[in-house]
């Protein structure tokens, strides 16, 4: 029964074990000696001054804050990527307009445009967002040009042999065909807004999650340091997870019958 | 007056990133009466899909015109629909979706779109996978899906391009019956491409024999043996002779590839 369950979830329990093994490992190092604590904190140590900063709120203010910009920052970068990738795969014409400006955000740090927009919004909220929102717009621009792009041609050609327009081939074949590969882009789009809004506040925000890690890595305090650290990854693993979940609903009808 | 003319039809491509203009079909002259049961077999590049596609109103005539019961052809219509390979049916819909998909398309007025598919749907012997999706379907199940959206639209002409051509031997044969056991209920004009000889022979009213370079007819050949067909017709003599007659054709056809590859 036990040995049974292992094979079935093999991945998931091999991939906990070694997690396991991780915080272990990292407890044992610093107790040894191995070690010096000051660099990296102990994990009983951590979950301890998480408890702490539970209890005074500073968790629940921070994760609120990085939230806010991250659930902002992801749904305009939804919304305008979505359009965007739909038009540019529709219209060849509007995919060559808009290439120049995917290679640049391809090629250049998008941080590097971190002083323009502190110049034109100012520190905090605004700036954070406008970053977060530049880092999870292109894969899911990219991810829905593709889809859309790649309308499978005999589907098309199907529907045309049964008198469809061009819209009735968008609304019916083009669109619905994209939805998985463009909810494959949201789940990429999801680990950058994250990653956006954490090294927006990073540089410059008077709360959330990047900006206690560098507050509190400017004061050497490295254990409340690492709890913000360790909440921003359960976060970007919790969020992915839920995207992939999403994913797997929307492409059920890709799986393939030989399997 | 025949239900379908095709007369004097010529097909040209350009070939892509050069200006060679290739000539997949040429000088096709044809006649198809309505209710005829009409097969075209040739080896592969012989045009025959080209042939059967311009029917369909999917590809543009270079030269010459097709008419169906005398309306020009310039388009796909409601009059003619289309049974392809087996990808062709949209794997985000069920059975019933897919079979609906050509009503939609065509603005169906004849009643409740449900009610029709389903009808279909029993037509084709698949009444108890209407919910399921086709990639939990075989692959002779998914054909028995393109083959009830095709005829759902009611349809004056159906065409059907290699639709079999996937489908190993067996499931082959039981296909080839059971489109027939469906034909003789409606009786609808059919076109259907194929490479198979035997196939050909045992659908056909009419074998239209298409050779190569460019694309044209070779013969056009009478098939009298009797209906209802079954298998048994496989093994009589008349059969045979049929089979040995498209044989000769199609072994011209692959000798004068190879001496174009060796002189090449």
């Amino acid at each position: 029964m036990i040995a049974e369950l292992f094979y079935r979830r093999q991945a998931l329990v091999l991939g906990t074990l070694s997690m396991i093994g991780i915080v272990v490992f990292w407890q044992i190092a610093v107790d040894t000696g191995f070690i010096n604590p000051f660099f990296i904190s102990t994990p009983s140590q951590v979950a301890a001054e998480f408890m702490v900063q539970f209890e005074d709120g500073s968790v629940a203010t921070n994760v609120a804050a990085t939230l806010y910009c991250f659930v902002w920052s992801l749904g305009l970068a939804a919304v305008v990527g979505i359009i965007l990738g739909v038009l540019a795969g529709w219209f060849a014409d509007v995919e060559s307009a808009l290439e120049p400006f995917i290679w640049f955000k391809y090629s250049a740090p998008t941080v590097a445009f971190y002083p323009l927009f502190v110049a034109g919004l100012g520190y905090g909220t605004p700036t954070i967002i406008a970053i977060a929102f530049l880092f999870a717009l292109t894969p899911i621009y990219a991810n829905t040009l593709s889809g859309i792009k790649n309308t499978d041609r005999d589907l098309a050609r199907a529907a045309r042999s049964f008198g469809a327009r061009p819209l009735d081939i968008f609304l019916r074949v083009a669109l619905p065909g994209s939805v998985p590969v463009m909810m494959a882009g949201l789940r990429l789009g999801v680990g950058r807004a994250l990653t956006g809004v954490v090294v927006a506040e990073l540089f410059g925000a008077n709360a959330g999650l990047g900006y206690a890690i560098t507050y509190y890595g400017q004061l050497m305090q490295t254990t409340k340091m690492m709890v913000s650290i360790v909440i921003v990854v359960v976060l970007g693993v919790l969020l992915t997870q839920i995207l992939s979940f999403l994913e797997s609903k929307t492409d059920s009808w890709r799986v393939d019958s030989n399997r | 007056m025949a239900q379908i003319e095709i007369r004097d039809l010529g097909i040209d491509y350009r070939k892509p990133k050069s200006n060679e203009v290739f000539s997949a079909v040429d000088s096709v002259d044809l006649s198809v009466e309505k209710g005829e049961f009409v097969t075209i077999v040739g080896s592969s590049g012989c045009g025959k899909s080209t042939l059967l596609m311009a029917v369909a109103g999917l590809v543009d005539l270079t030269r010459g015109s097709i008419e169906i019961d005398g309306k020009r052809v310039d388009g796909p219509g409601p009059d003619r629909a289309v049974v392809f390979q087996e990808a062709s049916l949209l794997p985000w819909r069920s059975v019933r979706g897919n079979v609906k998909f050509g009503l939609e398309m065509q603005r169906w007025s004849g009643g409740d779109l449900n009610e029709r598919a389903m009808q279909m749907i029993r037509l084709v012997g698949l009444g108890r996978f209407s919910d399921y999706h086709p990639h939990q379907l075989s692959g002779g199940m998914r054909q028995r899906v393109n083959i009830a959206r095709a005829l759902a639209v009611d349809p004056e002409v159906l065409l059907m391009d290699e639709p079999f051509g996937a489908l190993d031997a067996q499931t082959r044969e039981i296909m080839g019956t059971e489109l027939l056991r469906i034909w003789e209920r409606s009786k609808k004009t059919a076109l259907f491409v194929t490479h198979d000889i035997d196939e050909a022979i045992f659908l056909a009213d009419k074998i239209v024999v298409m050779g190569r370079n460019p694309g044209h007819i070779k013969e056009v050949i009478t098939v009298d043996l009797p209906r209802p067909r079954n298998e048994a017709i496989l093994d009589s003599d008349a059969f045979h002779e049929l089979r040995k007659r498209l044989r000769a054709h199609l072994a011209e056809d692959m000798s004068s590839m190879q001496l174009v590859q060796e002189v090449a």
